[in-house]
C-alpha cells in the first residue's frame, strides 16, 4: 500500500513539476492539469483503502483481546478453586467426628436389638457399616427419648392426680372433725373410748409410712377378731424417731454444701454402710401364737434407703421344752411361705438404679441385712406394708386389699408354725424315744407290731446322698429348698431296716421323703428289689389329705414303714426254708399281680381290717 | 414329695402293646396312665430330640395289668375287668369312653376281686384268653363279650398265658405249675412243675412261674425257678439259662431267647443256653417286652422305672425314653398346692 501511495505521490509530484515547467515555459497546461486531477481520484481511492484496512486491523485486535481476557478469567477461577480445595483439604484433615465419643451398643446387643438391620449391614464396607450403626443408634435414641418424655408426662399426670386427691382429702378434714365432735355425745353415751386408745399409741405416728399402714391394719384386725391369735407392738423410743427426723432435715440442708465437697464424701459414705442402711429407729414386733405356748416373734423393720421392710423371726419358747433344735425352722417357714419368694433380692422396682447413686448394689444390701440379723425383704411382707413389688420373675404386684391379705398371711404363718412345731415335736419324740409307739399306733392299726424302732438320729446331707436312689434324683428344679436328714433303724429278729428320711424346708407343702434299705440276706434297696421299692412308694405316697385330723405325719409314715417291713418279712419269709417270721398280719394273699406285689395297703371297713395289695 | 415327683420315681409299667398298624406303642402302669409313643420317632436321627409321648389317664383307681391290641381296639386288663378303648389312628387319640367291658366273675369263695394278669389273643378267631388272679383262665369271645368257658386247675393266681396256632393254651402260675390246655378238653392236657427239678429250683425264691413263652417246638418258662426250655412233645428240660434274678419276662425273639426280671440286666441267649447279649437296664424289675421287625425293627422293655428301654438291633441299648416328664401338654398344668393342715398343738402341762 505504501509503495502504491509512494508511486502515486511520485507520479503526482512529477505531474505538478511537469505543469510547473509547462507554465514556466508558458505552454498550455490544461491537458496536464486534467491528468493530474484524475490522479487525485486514485489517491483518494488509496486513502479510503488504507482507512478500511486500519479498521479491520482494529477489529481483529479487539477480538484477540477478548479471548485473552476470557482465558485470564478462567485462570483466575481455577486458581481460586485450587486455593479453595486446599483449604477444604486442610479442613477435612482437621475434621473430627463426634461419633467417636459416643457410646454405641455392643455388637451383640445391637444385633439382638435390631436383628433385621444387623443382617443388612453385612455386605457393606466398614465405614458404611459404622454409618448404618450410627443411624440405628439415632433411631433408637429417638425412640428412647420419646419414651422418656412419655414417662415424664405420665409422671406429671400422676403428680397432678396425687395433688388433686390430696386436696380432696384435705377438704374432708374439717367435715370429719365436725363429725367427730358431733358424735362425741354418742360415744360418751355408748361408753366408747376411741380417743383414749388412739392417744395411747402416740408413738405410732412416728412410724415410717409403710409400717404405719401395716400397724393400723394389724390393729384393726385385732379389734375385729375375737381370739387373740397375734399381738403387735411398736418397739423403740419416740425421742429417737424425732431425733432422726431432725437429722434428716439437717442432712437435706447440708446437701448443697456436700455436693461441692465432691468425691471425698462418697468414699466415706461407702465405708459407712452402717449409717446408710440404718433401719428406722421404730420397728414392729409381731407375736403370733397364744400366750403360754410357743410364740413366733417377728421383728419387722423398715429401711429408708432400700425402701422396703425386712422381717426377722425368732421362736419364743415357753415352758421347759428344748427350742434350740427348732431355731432354724422359723427361717424355713418364712422363706417358703409363698413359692418363689425366698427373699434373696430386693423386690422394689428400680431400686438398683437408686442405689447406684449412692454407690451400692442390691446384693451388697441383702448381704448386709443378713449379716446384721435384720432378716430378709420378702415380697409377702411388702404386700402387707402396701409397698409395690417386683418379684424374681419380674411380676409386678401392688396389694390393695390390705385387710384380707394381711389376715391371710398371718393365718398362713400361724398354720405353718403349727405344722412345724408338731413336726419338731415328733422329731424330738423320736430322737429321745419319749414316745410310746405301742399306744400311739392303737388308733391307727389294731394289728400287733412286731418290729421296733431302735434308733433315730440326725445325719448330714452327705450321708443321705451316699444312698443311690431314683427318688432322690427325680426331684424337679430346686427352688431354694434345703433339707434336714435323719436316719432311723428298725429291727425285727435278724433283719434290720435303715430308713433315711429327708425333710424339705418347704414342709408342709412337701412331705418328708423316706429311703429304705433292708439288711437281710444281703442288702435290699429300691434299686435291686421291687418289693422294697413298692414299700418305699407306699410310705412316700402318704398325702396330707389322707391323714386324719389327729394324726402326725412322721408317725403315720413311720407306721406305714414299720408295718410294710413286717409284711415284707412275713411274705418273703413264707418262701424260705427255715421259717423265721410267721404270718401275723391279717392279709389275704401274700402276692398278687405279675409284679408279685405285697399287701402293704391297709384297708379298714368298719371293724374289719386287712392288708391288701 | 410332690405327686408329680412321686409318679416319676415309682412308675411301675406292667404292660405294653403295639398297634396293629405297627405305628404306635402303648404302655400302661399301675397309676392308671396309658402312654402312647409314635414308633417312627425312634427312627429319627439322633440330632433332633424325639417327640413327646401322649398320655391317656384311666383314673388313679385303675391298675393296668395287661395290654393287648386287636383291630382298632386297645384291650386293657385291669382289676376284675377287661375293657376295650377305641384307638383313632388319624387323630392319634384313645377314646375316653370304654367301648365295651367284660367283668370277670367273682367266685363264691373269693374275698378279693381278681386281677387280669395276662391275656393272650387269638386274633384269627377273635378270642381272648385271660389269666386271672383267682387262678382261672377265662376264654372271652370278642364278638359278643361272652365268657365262653373257664379253664380251672391252678391253685394260685395265673402269671402268664400264651397259646399257639394248634389251639393249645399254656399258663404259668404262682402255684409253680405250667399247664397245657386244649380248647377241646375240660382238664389240662399236661402239666409241668419246674420247681421239682433240682437243676431249676432256687429254694429261697419260691416255686412260682412268672413268665411263659412258646413257639412251634419249644416252651420257655421261668420265675422263682431258673428259666428253662422244654420240648413241647416230651416236656423234658433241654436247656437251663443262668439268668441271675427272678424271672418276670421271657420270650422267643427271632432265634434267641430274651429273659428279664428282677435284675439290672436283661439277657439274650441262644437256644443252646449261650449268653449272647447282656443289656443293662434301669428297671428295678422288668415286666414287659414287646417287639416287631417291620417297618421299624425294635424291642421295647418296660418295668419298674420311668423309662422305656429301646433296642433297635435286639442286642444293644439304643435309647431310654422318659414317660412322666416327657408328655405333651405337661408343662401347662400347674400343680395345685396341697398343704397339710393340722390341728393346733396342745402343750401338755409340764
Amino acid at each position: 500500500m505504501e509503495t502504491i501511495l509512494n508511486t502515486q505521490f511520485d507520479q503526482l509530484q512529477k505531474a505538478i513539476e511537469g505543469i510547473k515547467e509547462a507554465k514556466s515555459k508558458g505552454q498550455s497546461t490544461d491537458e496536464a492539469r486534467i491528468a493530474t486531477t484524475l490522479m487525485f481520484v486514485a489517491l483518494k481511492h488509496a486513502n479510503r483503502e488504507v482507512k478500511h484496512k486500519i479498521k479491520a486491523g482494529r477489529d481483529k485486535l479487539h477480538l484477540e483481546k477478548c479471548k485473552v481476557d476470557l482465558s485470564r478469567l478462567q485462570l483466575q477461577n481455577l486458581l481460586y478453586e485450587v486455593s479453595h480445595l486446599k483449604k477444604e483439604i486442610v479442613r477435612c484433615q482437621k475434621f473430627k467426628s463426634r461419633d467417636t465419643s459416643l457410646e454405641l451398643l455392643s455388637d451383640a446387643e445391637y444385633s439382638s436389638e435390631l436383628p433385621d438391620m444387623a443382617k443388612d449391614e453385612e455386605e457393606l464396607s466398614s465405614h458404611k457399616q459404622h454409618l448404618h450403626r450410627l443411624d440405628c443408634e439415632l433411631r433408637l435414641r429417638k425412640a428412647l427419648d420419646k419414651q422418656y418424655s412419655a414417662l415424664l408426662s405420665s409422671k406429671q399426670e400422676l403428680l397432678q392426680d396425687n395433688l388433686s386427691h390430696a386436696q380432696r382429702y384435705v377438704s374432708f378434714a374439717p367435715a370429719l372433725r365436725t363429725l367427730q365432735s358431733a358424735t362425741k355425745p354418742l360415744h360418751d353415751a355408748l361408753q366408747l373410748s376411741l380417743d383414749v386408745e388412739w392417744k395411747l399409741s402416740a408413738v405410732v405416728k412416728y412410724l415410717p409410712k409403710p409400717l404405719y399402714v401395716f400397724f393400723i391394719v394389724l390393729q384393726s384386725l385385732q379389734r375385729v377378731s375375737d381370739e387373740q391369735s397375734f399381738t403387735a407392738e411398736v418397739v423403740g423410743y419416740e425421742s429417737e424417731a424425732q431425733m432422726q427426723e431432725l437429722l434428716k432435715e439437717k442432712k437435706c440442708s447440708t446437701l448443697n454444701y456436700r455436693q461441692e465437697s465432691g468425691e471425698r464424701d462418697k468414699i466415706a459414705e461407702k465405708t459407712n454402710l452402717d449409717e446408710a442402711l440404718a433401719p428406722h429407729p421404730l420397728h414392729i414386733c409381731l407375736t403370733i401364737g397364744a400366750a403360754g405356748s410357743n410364740q413366733l416373734v417377728l421383728q419387722i423393720r423398715y429401711f429408708d434407703l432400700i425402701k422396703c421392710a425386712t422381717v426377722w423371726g425368732q421362736l419364743n419358747c415357753s415352758g421347759n421344752s428344748n427350742g434350740q433344735a427348732d431355731a432354724n425352722f422359723v427361717h424355713h417357714l418364712l422363706r417358703h411361705l409363698y413359692p418363689n419368694d425366698l427373699g434373696n433380692e430386693l423386690p422394689i422396682p428400680g431400686i438398683q438404679y437408686e442405689l447406684r447413686s449412692s454407690d451400692l448394689t442390691a446384693e451388697e444390701c441383702v448381704r448386709y441385712l443378713k449379716a446384721k440379723d435384720y432378716g430378709k425383704p420378702f415380697c409377702w411382707l411388702q404386700s402387707m406394708c402396701s409397698i409395690a413389688t417386683v418379684n424374681s420373675s419380674m411380676l409386678y404386684n401392688h396389694e390393695l386389699n390390705l385387710n384380707k391379705n394381711t389376715k391371710e398371711i398371718i393365718n398362713r404363718i400361724a398354720r405353718r408354725l403349727n405344722s412345724w412345731q408338731r413336726l419338731s415335736q415328733q422329731i424330738r419324740g423320736l430322737t429321745f424315744k419319749d414316745i410310746d409307739l405301742y399306744s400311739l399306733k392303737e388308733n391307727i392299726y389294731p394289728a400287733g407290731l412286731s418290729c421296733s424302732l431302735v434308733q433315730w438320729t440326725a445325719i448330714t446331707h452327705e450321708e443321705l446322698h451316699s444312698q443311690i436312689s431314683d427318688a432322690l434324683n427325680t426331684s424337679t428344679a430346686d427352688k431354694g429348698i434345703t433339707y434336714n436328714s435323719y436316719r432311723a433303724v428298725i429291727v425285727r429278729g435278724s433283719a434290720k431296716m435303715e430308713c433315711f428320711i429327708r425333710i424339705p424346708s418347704n414342709y408342709p407343702l412337701e412331705m418328708p421323703l423316706w429311703i429304705l434299705n433292708v439288711h437281710w440276706n444281703g442288702c435290699l434297696t429300691a434299686q435291686n428289689n421291687s418289693a422294697i421299692k413298692m414299700m418305699e412308694f407306699w410310705t412316700n405316697s402318704l398325702q396330707p389329705k389322707q391323714l386324719e385330723p389327729n394324726h402326725c405325719v412322721l408317725y403315720a409314715q413311720l407306721f406305714r414303714t414299720i408295718y410294710s417291713f413286717d409284711i415284707f418279712l412275713e411274705t418273703e419269709g413264707s418262701m424260705q426254708n427255715t421259717i423265721e417270721y410267721n404270718k401275723e398280719k391279717p392279709y389275704i394273699s401274700a402276692f398278687a399281680k405279675r409284679s408279685r406285689s405285697r399287701p402293704y395297703k391297709y384297708i379298714k371297713k368298719g371293724s374289719v381290717y386287712a392288708f391288701k395289695q | 414329695m410332690k405327686q408329680k415327683d412321686l409318679k416319676r420315681a415309682y412308675n411301675n409299667v406292667l404292660a405294653q402293646a403295639i398297634s396293629d398298624s405297627n405305628q404306635y406303642l402303648f404302655a400302661g402302669n399301675l397309676f392308671g396312665d396309658i402312654f402312647v409313643l409314635r414308633i417312627k420317632e425312634l427312627d429319627k436321627g439322633s440330632e433332633e430330640p424325639p417327640g413327646k409321648l401322649k398320655i391317656f389317664p384311666q383314673g388313679s383307681d385303675v391298675d393296668i395289668n395287661y395290654l393287648t391290641f386287636h383291630r382298632d381296639f386297645l384291650i386293657v386288663g385291669a382289676v376284675g375287668l377287661i375293657y376295650g378303648l377305641k384307638w383313632n389312628e388319624e387323630e392319634e387319640s384313645l377314646a375316653t369312653k370304654r367301648s365295651w367291658e367284660v367283668k370277670i366273675p367273682i367266685q363264691v369263695d373269693a374275698v378279693e376281686v381278681p386281677d387280669v394278669n395276662s391275656m393272650w389273643l387269638d386274633s384269627e378267631n377273635s378270642i381272648l384268653f385271660a389269666g386271672c388272679g383267682d387262678g382261672v383262665i377265662y376264654q372271652v369271645s370278642l364278638e359278643d363279650g361272652r365268657i365262653q368257658r373257664e379253664y380251672r386247675g391252678h391253685t394260685d393266681y395265673v402269671h402268664s398265658v400264651v397259646g399257639n396256632a394248634k389251639g393249645q393254651i399254656f399258663s404259668g402260675a404262682e402255684d409253680g405249675t405250667v399247664r397245657v390246655w386244649s380248647t377241646k378238653q375240660q382238664q389240662h392236657t399236661s402239666m409241668l412243675e419246674p420247681y421239682k427239678n433240682p437243676n431249676l429250683l432256687r429254694p429261697d425264691w419260691g416255686k412260682w412261674i412268672g413268665a411263659v413263652a412258646v413257639n412251634e417246638d419249644w416252651l420257655l418258662c421261668g420265675g422263682g425257678p431258673k428259666a428253662s426250655i422244654f420240648h413241647l412233645r416230651s416236656l423234658e428240660s433241654t436247656c437251663v439259662f443262668n439268668f441271675p434274678g427272678r424271672v418276670h419276662l421271657c420270650d422267643f425273639v427271632d432265634d434267641c431267647v430274651l429273659i428279664g426280671g428282677e435284675h439290672n440286666h436283661v439277657q439274650s441267649y441262644t437256644l443252646n443256653g449261650v449268653l449272647q447279649a447282656n443289656i443293662p437296664v434301669e428297671h428295678t424289675a422288668c415286666y414287659s417286652a414287646v417287639w416287631q421287625t417291620s417297618p421299624i425293627k425294635f424291642i421295647s422293655i418296660a418295668g419298674f422305672s420311668n423309662k422305656l428301654h429301646i433296642l433297635k438291633d435286639f442286642r444293644f441299648l439304643d435309647s431310654k425314653i422318659d414317660m412322666y416328664g416327657n408328655v405333651e401338654g405337661e408343662e401347662n398344668d400347674l400343680e395345685e398346692e396341697d398343704e397339710l393342715i393340722e390341728k393346733p398343738l396342745t402343750v401338755e402341762a409340764a
